[in-house]
C-alpha cells in the first residue's frame, strides 16, 4: 500500500466521492489526504519503477527535494477539505481532491513522461474548479486556462521525446539548457511558474473560480513549476534575470487591480519571483530558500485567499471599491487577513521572513547586487500590496454599511489553522529547516537583519499613511487592468480576425481561378474529342475510356512480361 | 451637501489616528536602535544610516506613482473583454 505514489490514493477516493454522502465525505477525504502522507515514511528512494518499451517509468521516487513539497501539499490539500466543508455538492471536492493528488503525485515521479502525465493531470481536474463558478466570463477564463496548461504539458512531452531519442533516457534530473530538449522543458515549466509574459492563464483564471477553488489553484500548480524548476534547472542564471522581473513587474499592477483576488493573483506571481530567482542562484542555501519560501507561502497565500473568499461568501463582492469597514462584522477573518499579510510582507516572527532571509542571504552572497535591490524594492511592493491594500481595502477604508457576520464556522477553522502555522513557523522555524534539502545552519534573528527590515517595512507603511492623509494615494476604481492576457484577448483577435479574413480573401479567389481553369480544361478536351479527328462514328468520351482501357491492358501486359 | 458620517467611520477614522501615531512610535524607536544596533548589510551602501528605512518609503512612493501613470496606459473599463471581438 505504502509504496503506491502518494496522492493516488486520493485520486481514487475523489472518484468515490460522487457516492459517498455529505456527512461522510470531507472525513473521507481527510483520511484519503493522511494515507497518502503516511506513504511518505518509505522515505528517499526509487519504490515503484516500472519497465515500458525499455524504458523507466519511475513511478514513484522520493528524495530530500521532493519531501516538503510533499508535506506541504498534503497540509494545503487538508486545509482546502476543511474550508469547503460547507459545501455540501460533490463534483468541487472531486476537483480538488484529484487534482491535490494529481499534484503530489507529479513530485513523486522520477521520469519525464510519468511528470508528463501528472502535469497534465494537474490541468484537467483544476479546471473544473474555475468552471465551478457557473459564470461565463469563468467559463471563457477557464477555457483559456485550460489551452495553456495543456500547451505546457504538450511542451514538455515534446521535450522527453527529443531527450529520449538523443541519449535514450526520460529520466527526470538536472539539465543543462542549451539543446532543443532542455528549452522545450524549460518553457513547459515557465508557463506553469507563470513567467513574465507567460503569466496571463494565472491572473486571468484564479480570481474567476469558486470561493474554495480559488484556495486549491493557490497552492499547487505553480509551486510544482517551482519544484520541476529546482529538481531540472537549479543554477540556471536565466532565472535571476527572468525571477527578478517577476518579483517587481507584478507589483505595479497590484496597485492599480481592483478585485482584490487578482491583487493576490499578482502577488502570487511576485512570490513566484522569489523563488525562481533563488533557484536560479542555485546554491545550497538558496535551493533551501526556494523550497521554505514556497513551504510558507502556499500557507499564507491559502490563508490570504481563504480570508478574501470569506470576505466573498459572506458580501457577494470581492471589490475593492464596493468594499470596507468589514472589522467589526468580521473580526476573526480580518484577523487572520492580517496575520496572513504581514507573513507575506515577511515581518519578524512570521513565516515569510524565515524563509524569505534565506533567498536574500544567498542572493547576496552571490554579489549579484542589482537582483538584491530588486527584491529588496519588491519586498516594499510586497507589503504594498499584500500587506496594506487587501487588509485595508477589505476591512478598513470605507464604510459600505454591510450587515454581514462572520464566514462559516469551518472557514474559520481552516483560516485559523493557516495563521497559528504562519505565526508558529516564523517563531519556531526549526522543524520547517529540519526538513529542507539541504543541512541548515542559519539564524534568521539577528539585531541587524530584524531592524533593518522593521526599518524597510514601518517607514513603507509610514509612505502608506502619509499619501493616505494627504489623499494621494490612488482612489478604488471599478476596472480591468489589462496584463499579458491582453495579447492574445484583444491584440491576437484584432490583428488576426482582418488577417484571416484577407488570406481566406485570396484563397477564395484562388479557388474561383483553379475552378475557372478546371472547367476550361475540360471543355478544351470535350471540344477536341468531339472534334472530326476522332472520327464520325465514336463519340469523343467513348474513345477516351477505349484508350485509357487500351493503356491499363498494355501496362499490365508490360508487367507480367517483365514478371 | 454632505451626510453625517457613520459612528463605523468616526471609529475607523480614530482607529486610523492611532495607527499612525503607533507606526510613528515604531518609527521613532527603530531611529534610537539605529544608534545603537550594529546593522550590516550585504552591500556597502545598506551599512549607510538609517538606509532600509529610506529604501522602503521611497520604494512605496515610487510604486503608487508608477501605478497611477500605468492607470493611464492599461486601465481599462470593467465591460472591457465583454462585447466587441470574442475572446473565445
Amino acid at each position: 500500500m505504502t509504496s503506491l505514489p502518494p496522492g493516488l490514493i486520493m485520486i481514487i477516493t475523489a472518484a468515490l466521492l460522487p457516492f459517498v454522502p455529505h456527512i461522510w465525505r470531507q472525513g473521507l477525504m481527510l483520511g484519503a489526504i493522511a494515507l497518502s502522507a503516511y506513504g511518505l515514511i518509505l522515505g528517499a528512494g526509487d519504490h515503484l519503477v516500472w519497465q515500458v518499451l525499455g524504458y523507466d517509468l519511475v513511478l514513484y521516487r522520493a528524495d530530500a527535494l521532493s519531501f516538503p513539497f510533499a508535506i506541504i501539499f498534503h497540509i494545503a490539500a487538508a486545509l482546502n477539505v476543511i474550508y469547503s466543508w460547507h459545501d455540501r455538492h460533490w463534483s468541487q471536492h472531486c476537483a480538488a481532491l484529484s487534482y491535490a493528488g494529481a499534484a503530489i503525485a507529479a513530485l513523486h515521479a522520477g521520469d519525464l513522461i510519468t511528470l508528463f502525465v501528472w502535469w497534465e493531470a494537474t490541468a484537467v481536474t483544476s479546471v473544473f474548479l474555475i468552471l465551478a463558478a457557473g459564470t461565463d466570463s469563468a467559463r471563457r477564463a477557464a477555457m483559456r486556462y485550460l489551452i495553456f496548461q495543456v500547451l505546457s504539458g504538450v511542451l514538455l512531452l515534446a521535450g522527453a521525446a527529443v531527450l529520449a531519442a538523443k541519449t535514450g533516457s526520460i529520466a527526470f534530473g538536472a539539465m543543462t539548457l542549451g539543446d532543443s530538449a532542455s528549452w522545450l522543458i524549460f518553457l513547459a515549466f515557465g508557463i506553469k511558474a507563470a513567467f513574465p509574459l507567460l503569466n496571463g492563464w494565472l491572473q486571468d483564471a484564479y480570481p474567476e473560480a469558486t470561493v474554495t477553488g480559488t484556495v486549491a489553484l493557490s497552492a499547487f500548480t505553480t509551486k510544482l513549476a517551482i519544484y520541476a524548476l529546482a529538481r531540472g534547472f537549479a543554477g540556471t542564471e536565466y532565472l535571476i534575470w527572468i525571477g527578478a522581473a517577476m518579483t517587481a513587474l507584478p507589483v505595479f499592477f497590484a496597485v492599480i487591480e481592483n478585485d482584490l483576488r487578482r491583487v493576490l493573483a499578482f502577488s502570487l506571481n511576485n512570490q513566484l519571483g522569489f523563488m525562481v530567482v533563488a533557484v536560479g542562484i542555485g546554491s545550497e542555501l538558496a535551493l533551501n530558500g526556494a523550497v521554505a519560501h514556497a513551504f510558507v507561502h502556499i500557507i499564507y497565500k491559502a490563508l490570504l485567499f481563504m480570508s478574501m473568499g470569506a470576505v466573498l461568501h459572506q458580501v457577494g463582492t470581492i471589490k475593492a471599491s464596493e468594499l470596507g469597514g468589514l472589522y467589526k462584522n468580521m473580526p476573526f477573518t480580518m484577523l487572520c487577513c492580517v496575520i496572513g499579510a504581514m507573513s507575506i510582507s515577511a515581518f519578524p516572527l512570521f513565516s515569510g521572513f524565515v524563509a524569505k532571509s534565506l533567498t536574500m542571504t544567498a542572493l547576496g552572497d552571490t554579489g549579484i547586487m542589482w537582483a538584491y535591490f530588486v527584491l529588496l524594492f519588491a519586498s516594499a511592493g510586497v507589503l504594498e500590496h499584500s500587506g496594506i491594500k487587501i487588509p485595508y481595502f477589505a476591512f478598513f477604508a470605507h464604510d459600505r454599511g454591510f450587515k454581514t457576520g462572520e464566514a462559516p464556522l469551518n472557514m474559520r477553522v481552516a483560516m485559523g489553522i493557516a495563521a497559528f502555522l504562519c505565526v508558529a513557523i516564523g517563531v519556531y522555524p526549526a522543524p520547517l529547516y529540519s526538513i529542507l534539502p539541504f543541512a541548515v545552519d542559519y539564524h534568521p534573528y539577528d539585531a541587524s537583519h530584524v531592524t533593518g527590515q522593521m526599518q524597510l517595512l514601518i517607514f513603507a507603511m509610514l509612505a502608506f499613511v502619509v499619501l493616505v492623509r494627504i489623499r494621494l494615494y490612488p482612489p478604488e476604481i471599478p476596472s480591468v487592468v489589462l496584463n499579458s492576457d491582453w495579447f492574445y484577448r484583444r491584440l491576437a483577435p484584432q490583428i488576426g480576425r482582418p488577417v484571416l479574413g484577407a488570406v481566406m480573401l485570396v484563397w477564395r479567389a484562388f479557388l474561383c481561378q483553379m475552378r475557372g481553369f478546371i472547367g476550361s480544361f475540360w471543355f478544351m478536351l470535350e471540344r477536341l474529342l468531339r472534334s472530326p479527328i476522332a472520327g464520325p462514328t465514336i463519340p469523343g468520351p467513348a474513345a477516351l475510356v477505349q484508350l485509357l482501357l487500351l493503356m491499363g491492358v498494355l501496362v499490365l501486359g508490360y508487367v507480367a512480361a517483365g514478371a | 451637501m454632505t451626510s453625517k458620517p457613520s459612528q463605523k467611520t468616526l471609529d475607523m477614522q480614530k482607529l486610523g489616528r492611532h495607527f499612525t501615531w503607533f507606526l510613528i512610535a515604531i518609527a521613532v524607536l527603530l531611529v534610537g536602535l539605529e544608534l545603537v544596533v550594529h546593522r550590516h548589510g550585504v552591500a556597502a551602501i545598506e551599512d549607510s544610516f538609517m538606509f532600509p528605512a529610506l529604501y522602503g518609503f521611497l520604494a512605496f512612493l515610487f510604486i503608487v506613482q508608477v501605478g497611477k501613470w500605468l492607470r493611464l496606459m492599461i486601465m481599462r473599463p470593467e465591460d472591457y473583454y465583454e462585447g466587441g471581438p470574442s475572446d473565445d
